[in-house]
């Protein structure tokens, strides 16, 4: 249990929390002494988590439980909600029937593939631009490098609706209407400063002294960044890319402009497409709650699997929203 | 900000290897080719397309010059959806301040089932913001919402609430769907705990403090930076939730909780003339949102040089 919180936290704040000097006392009074086996555990704890010492009484802890369970109660009611919905009228019979009768014009699992495929799409652009950029901007040196990289940061805060009408324009003249290319294009442009942001944060913290060995080796740029940024860089990559995926899949405001095929409905956009299919009797509004339902799947496997991903890229990034 | 503060052999190297800027050309065009087309060609597109009368075929545009943005600065609308998206941002600002606060510290003491608890309050904000409004809205339905039915199967049935009809009720659940979404922030605080100093948290054990009084006096104060955060990315992030009263509200009743996300979108949709005077209401949120994050970039930037 104790080891959830550097599971959950950032690769460098790990390493972080590591390297801070062993200087509370719990930590060190580890190491003396034959300690008695429980008084060791609580010990050992307390030095992996100091946030766990400060609840010092039961009455403490009981008030923070009761809280936790009041909230996470609150937080859960609408998602309850939703399945005791989606029960009513012809019970589990709602779920089976949204795979074998289609509602409106695309089958469930269709609407994840084709959130898949614009995952794809934008993770591959995004990662590609955000990967070099970031080595230019942390491994290079040029002049005006510090003023060009708070030039990218200016569109960090970009919101989509704000560039609708250009994106419309420039998918109507690329003629990449209902292409998965043409959602994922954009969903990339709104999220590579973020990109750009986390890799040059990430590309910072890899030593020099390994560019450098490389550099007197010969090395040019080109091989410096495929053979030793790139790998080095890995993790921060695979955090990047979760978080492209999972924002596509939130995404709905560039499907619902972009695609207007119904075969290429993604589960963000499903909801709505599902509510003008479905009528407003009680049986329907039961197999759109059950839909609700299983469109939340993609999004609770995420946060199972990919918390760690998810919670790190985030925090390198810092900002982001 | 760096380069001056780097010590001297570095300053030396970066003199000798100034030729790198041909090769950051390089490695910088995949971002220029992307920037290009969709931002500065875009700005340049709104800019132009925002003083004419043009459809979403863009033919026959009639130039207006500055009427489109006489007409937005005095739609009572567009000042009240401008209103109520500052006021649900710092509706979610606050929440996030306190109960989310509350709630990272709370799991950083080492409770039990963390992770289940991280599932249960991460999760709203990790899915699809239509999903999550559309339940609301289901929830909420007068006659056939669980709410109202959980409401009168417990005999509550008096707290029965038209909940999305009536106008104050609808600002307040849309207040409180984006106090769900406060995941984010929870991610925030709960990176900023794991790299806080014990020192001062053994001090104010020593001298006997509680539990809360330690989350009140010694930890929320160190937090400055993360507050700061968190406060600019929800004031940002809430012109990015479109979805949020689109898929509850509809921004009604009457146009009681419309915010910029859904006046743009009502205007985009609604397939008359109306693409220059969208375009003009997104070169303002544009403005707004540089103007932001300069702010951010110039408040955050002292602290990062600290660390």
């Amino acid at each position: 249990m104790s080891d959830t919180l550097p599971t959950v936290v950032g690769l460098e704040l790990e390493r972080e929390f590591a390297e801070r000097p062993n200087d509370d006392k719990p930590r060190q009074s580890r190491n003396d002494g034959p300690p008695r086996r429980p008084k060791r555990r609580r010990r050992r704890s307390r030095a992996d988590n100091p946030m766990r010492g400060i609840v010092t009484g039961k009455a403490d802890r009981f008030t923070i439980y009761a809280l936790l369970i009041l909230m996470a109660v609150l937080f859960a009611f609408p998602l309850y909600s939703a399945i005791v919905k989606s029960l009513e009228v012809n019970g589990i019979q709602n779920y089976v029937s949204l795979f074998t009768d289609p509602v409106g014009d695309v089958p469930i699992w269709q609407t994840y593939l084709n959130s898949l495929a614009v995952g794809a799409v934008h993770a591959a652009i995004v990662v590609t631009v955000s990967v070099t950029a970031g080595y230019a901007f942390s491994k290079l040196q040029f002049r005006g490098r510090e003023l060009s990289f708070s030039a990218v940061l200016l569109f960090l805060a970009v919101p989509g609706i704000a560039i609708l009408v250009p994106v419309y324009r420039i998918t109507q003249e690329l003629g990449l209407f209902n292409t998965y290319l043409g959602v994922g294009m954009p969903e990339a442009a709104i999220t590579i400063p973020f990109g750009v942001l986390l890799m040059r944060n990430y590309g910072r913290n890899i030593g020099d002294s390994l560019i450098e060995a490389a550099n007197l080796d010969g090395a040019g740029h080109f091989r410096i960044f495929w053979n030793i940024f790139v790998p080095l860089s890995r993790p921060a990559i695979i955090n990047l890319m979760v978080l492209c995926f999972i924002w596509s899949l939130q995404d709905f405001l560039w499907p619902s402009f972009l695609f207007t095929d119904p075969s290429l409905t993604t589960a963000a956009q499903a909801v709505s497409t599902f509510s003008s299919a479905l009528g407003r009797g009680a049986g329907d509004l039961a197999r759109f709650n059950a839909s609700l339902v299983v469109l939340a799947v993609p999004a609770v496997l995420f946060v199972v699997f990919g918390l760690r991903f998810i919670v790190n890229g985030l925090t390198t990034g810092s900002t982001k929203d | 900000m760096t380069i001056r503060e780097q010590p001297r052999p570095v300053l030396k190297r970066r003199t000798s290897r100034r030729s790198d800027w041909k090769v950051a050309l390089v490695f910088l065009l995949p971002l220029f080719v992307m920037y290009g087309i969709y931002y500065l060609y875009s700005i340049g597109f709104l800019a132009s397309t925002s003083t004419t009368k043009v459809s979403v075929t863009f033919f026959n545009s009639i130039d207006v010059g500055w009427r489109n943005y006489v007409q937005l600065l005095t739609d009572p609308v567009f000042i009240r959806s401008m209103v109520n998206n500052v006021l649900f941002a710092c509706i979610s600002i606050v929440a996030a301040l306190t109960v989310a606060f509350f709630i990272a510290t709370a799991l950083a003491t080492g409770v039990r089932a963390k992770r289940l608890f991280y599932l249960i309050f991460l999760l709203p904000a990790l899915m699809p913001l239509s999903l999550v409004a559309t339940i609301f809205g289901s929830m909420l339905t007068e006659r056939t919402g669980v709410l109202n039915e959980t409401l009168r199967a417990i005999g509550l049935g008096a707290l029965a609430q038209p909940w999305l009809t009536q106008p104050g009720l609808a600002f307040a659940v849309v207040a409180v769907i984006f106090c769900y979404l406060i995941g984010l922030p929870i991610m925030y605080y709960t990176a900023d705990l794991s790299a806080l100093p014990t020192e001062s948290l053994e001090a104010a054990l020593l001298d006997g403090a509680g539990t809360f009084r330690i989350m009140r006096s010694i930890i929320y104060p160190m937090m400055r930076g993360t507050h700061i955060t968190i406060v600019l990315s929800l004031l940002l992030g809430s012109f990015r939730s479109l979805e949020v009263v689109l898929f509850s509200t509809r921004g009604g009743p009457g146009q009681s909780t419309e915010i910029v996300g859904t006046y743009i979108y009502g205007f985009a949709t609604s397939g008359g003339p109306t693409i220059g005077f969208v375009s003009a209401v997104s070169i303002i949120v544009l403005v707004i949102a540089l103007v932001l994050s300069i702010a951010q970039m110039v408040i955050t930037r002292p602290r990062k040089d600290m660390r």
